[in-house]
């Protein structure tokens, strides 16, 4: 068994515990947290399988994202730490056939599709982030500017959303 | 076929299907939410796997890590964008009670 191999068996292990955690706890401030671990092990796992930069940006990211995350359980729960054990789940039983049948649907593609020759080198991470850099700024500019101004249009529109609505009186 | 694929193939699976659960279990929407981070983390490790394991000289593979981390912070902008809509109207954000669209 090589380091490599261990690595991305124990990240990936933390990864999947953590996301399963995040619905097994009451407390949703738990739950974000186990969300954030379980995000930060895939970053790891990344880091593992020797994509440095792409590894480093979602441990990141996530952790902004999933501290925002929590600041926001706080705000909308009544019972944040979950005290009172309260349950937040329906159709259980729809939803664990789901995801199992669609793990194992997964699972079976992985085992018995052919991926063909495996590449057993990979660029070195000063070399990958040239090669990503190029990519973006020439073949792929078209998908990552468009990517760009998605999320433009998604911070604006989110915005516009939330704003309180300004009522009106007559006079106005 | 390497172990290391393999390995980060079924976590990828795993990751989908724990999000899948929780996307249909829970009825809270920011919880709806994580289950839906965790189908897209489960789509990105297929991905890096991919470009690590089978094409390592194309950086494509990454630039697509990259577009799905996009939709992770846009679904999180607008999912926490409607969230707050439907507080301030209803008072929570509980998707069971969320029934007007309802034909």
């Amino acid at each position: 068994m090589t380091a490599q191999m261990f690595f991305i068996g124990f990240f990936g292990l933390a990864g999947v515990w953590f996301g399963i955690v995040v619905f097994r706890t009451f407390s949703m401030v738990r739950s974000a947290l186990a969300l954030l671990f379980s995000q930060t092990a895939i970053g790891a796992m990344f880091l593992s399988m020797q994509a440095e930069f792409l590894g480093v940006l979602q441990i990141m990211m996530m952790a902004t994202e999933m501290s925002i995350m929590a600041i926001f359980m706080v705000m909308f729960m009544m019972d944040p730490g979950g005290l009172g054990e309260m349950d937040m789940t329906h159709q259980k039983r729809l939803s664990l056939g789901a995801g199992i049948v669609s793990f194992m649907a997964a699972v079976a593609v992985a085992v018995f599709v052919d991926w063909g020759p495996l590449a057993s080198v990979s660029p070195d991470a000063a070399q990958q982030t040239i090669d990503l850099g190029l990519e973006l700024l020439g073949r792929s500019m078209l998908i990552f500017e468009t990517a760009g101004i998605t999320i433009l249009t998604a911070m604006i529109a989110a915005t516009a959303v939330a704003i309180q609505p300004v009522k009106r009186t007559r006079e106005q | 076929m390497s172990i290391e694929l393999l390995l980060a193939l079924i976590t990828g699976a795993a990751l989908f299907g724990v999000g899948i659960y929780g996307a249909l279990s829970q009825t809270n929407l920011v919880m709806i939410m994580m289950g839906i981070e965790l189908i897209l983390a489960g789509a990105m490790v297929n991905l890096v796997a991919f470009w690590r394991y089978l094409h390592p000289d194309n950086p494509a593979g990454q630039m697509f890590v990259l577009i799905i981390m996009t939709v992770m912070a846009i679904e999180m902008a607008v999912g926490f964008g409607v969230a707050i809509a439907r507080f301030r109207a209803k008072g929570s954000v509980e998707m069971e009670e969320a029934a007007e669209l309802k034909g």
